[in-house]
């Protein structure tokens, strides 16, 4: 069997990504052993050049090939609006609405008791930092709507009160297109607590 | 592939594949159990929101046999702890779940520690202050585990424990001011002695009634902790979080 080595080897590591089995790590080894040479050489090639190029922003931690990063340098950003997720995929679903031209910040995860993550573990002092020096008039908290999540939004709420900025949390509620009479009474709740004028 | 409905508690998720998770949940009946809820990690499934640990639902699963994990049909909440709007009652939300995972085992029917999990949620949404109930959990849980030395007398002379007391060194057992050595921690002041007395007598929602000093509040802390960590022999991993939320970062 050494002479499948490589391959085994190649098995293993597919096996380490996410979302990845033993059986879909197998069909991507054969696959990738049937590719012209060529292709194979621009993966691994693209693969080495996110580890070399890409970083993060040293100001909003987002995941840039240039520092400090597009949102955080762009004249045609309003960087008195501070949009604050927990990871930097988080950034490219807001970006795709095409609806907010602010800025952001990354804290790299939210708090969680069960996963051993305190604020000190997130990037929180750099926000605080950022909002310190006066030129933001408002923080956007769009963690996500789950305990985790909320944990995170109420407790950066009150650290970021003091300072003077107005601080929102996005709507949580019904998912567009629904239907109220399926909807649980906590989301009914949440859905109220966040309603808006017309 | 016999369906089963159950009241449960759900104590935590790990993601699995691309969208599915697996959920640890904690049945009325059988006790707890591991089950796989697929697309649960997609925006419009049935799962969404239903599945944050400690929510108090109405669920249904298969039994696959020979097969440890169960497969989930639905959920739906009946208690949510999103419906808790502080910090403080939202980090103790992952500190309960990890109590009641580590405490209880597979497939090992437990309906006391069920009714528990599932009062200690109604509270915490019914916004009750989380020092007194997080003290009430422990006091019940270590309890429902027969680990909870006798709070009424003394272990050595038999004497009234209410003007206070002393967790002896070696763990087990609670001991009158007399009887105690000197102090060598697990002191139990006649306040905190005064609040498990109420907490073996009330239920969690009537906690509001029952007042906890901010110092038995942590003379009690100090004791469940030391109870806790000798009997799982580890220290739990969202103690840590849990205080440094709670030791509120400014006045309020
Ligand atoms: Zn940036
Ligand atoms: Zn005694």
């Amino acid at each position: 069997m050494t002479e499948l080595g490589p391959l085994q080897a190649l098995v293993d590591q597919l096996q380490r990504l996410p979302g990845i089995g033993a059986k879909g790590a197998q069909r991507l080894a054969f696959h990738l052993l049937r590719q012209p040479r060529d292709d194979v050489e621009a993966l691994v090639g693209a693969i080495r050049d996110v580890k070399e190029r890409i970083t993060y922003c040293s100001v909003c931690h987002n995941i840039t090939d240039a520092d400090p990063c597009y949102y955080c340098t762009h004249d045609g950003r309003d960087r008195s609006v501070i949009c604050v997720v927990e990871d930097p995929h988080n950034v490219a679903a807001v970006e795709r609405t095409k609806e907010f031209n602010g800025a952001y910040h990354v804290l790299m995860g939210a708090l969680s008791p069960l996963q051993g993550v305190g604020p000190d573990e997130l990037r929180i002092k750099s926000l605080l930092d950022r909002v310190g020096r006066g030129e933001v008039a408002e923080v956007i908290l769009a963690t996500n709507p789950n305990v985790e999540g909320e944990a995170t939004a109420i407790y950066l709420a009150k650290l970021l009160k003091p300072l003077g900025v107005r601080v929102t949390r996005i709507a949580m509620g019904l998912p567009v297109g629904s239907d109220i009479e399926y909807a649980d009474d906590v989301t009914i709740h949440k859905a109220m607590e966040g309603r808006r004028d017309l | 592939m016999p369906l089963h409905a159950a009241d449960a508690l759900i104590l935590r998720t790990y993601k699995l594949g691309e969208a599915d998770r697996i959920v640890v949940f904690l049945t009325a009946d059988r006790g707890k159990r591991r089950g796989v809820a697929k697309g649960a990690r997609r925006t419009r499934s049935p799962f969404s929101g239903a599945l944050e640990p400690m929510t108090r639902g109405r669920l249904a699963y298969f039994e696959r046999e020979r097969r440890e994990l169960v497969r989930l049909r639905y959920v739906e909440p009946v208690c949510s702890p999103l419906a808790s709007d502080s910090v403080e009652a939202l980090a103790h939300v992952g500190y309960f779940a990890e109590l009641i995972d580590e405490w209880a085992p597979e497939a090992d029917p437990n309906e006391k520690l069920f009714r528990l999990g599932a009062a200690v949620v109604e509270s915490l949404a019914a916004g009750l202050p989380v020092g007194p109930l997080a003290r009430y959990f422990e006091f019940w849980l270590l309890r429902l585990q027969g680990v909870y030395p006798p709070v009424t007398a003394c272990s050595r002379c038999g004497g009234d424990l209410s003007a206070g007391g002393r967790l002896e060194a070696g763990g087990g057992t609670l001991v009158c001011v007399q009887c105690a050595p000197p102090d060598e921690g697990g002191g139990l002041s006649a306040a905190a002695m005064a609040f498990l007395a109420a907490a073996r007598a009330v239920a969690p929602l009537e906690l509001g009634s029952v007042g906890l000093s901010a110092a038995a509040d942590r003379e009690l802390t100090r004791v469940h902790q030391r109870l806790i960590r000798t009997h799982l022999d580890k220290e739990l991993k969202s103690l840590r979080v849990v205080q440094s939320l709670t030791r509120a970062p400014r006045g309020d």
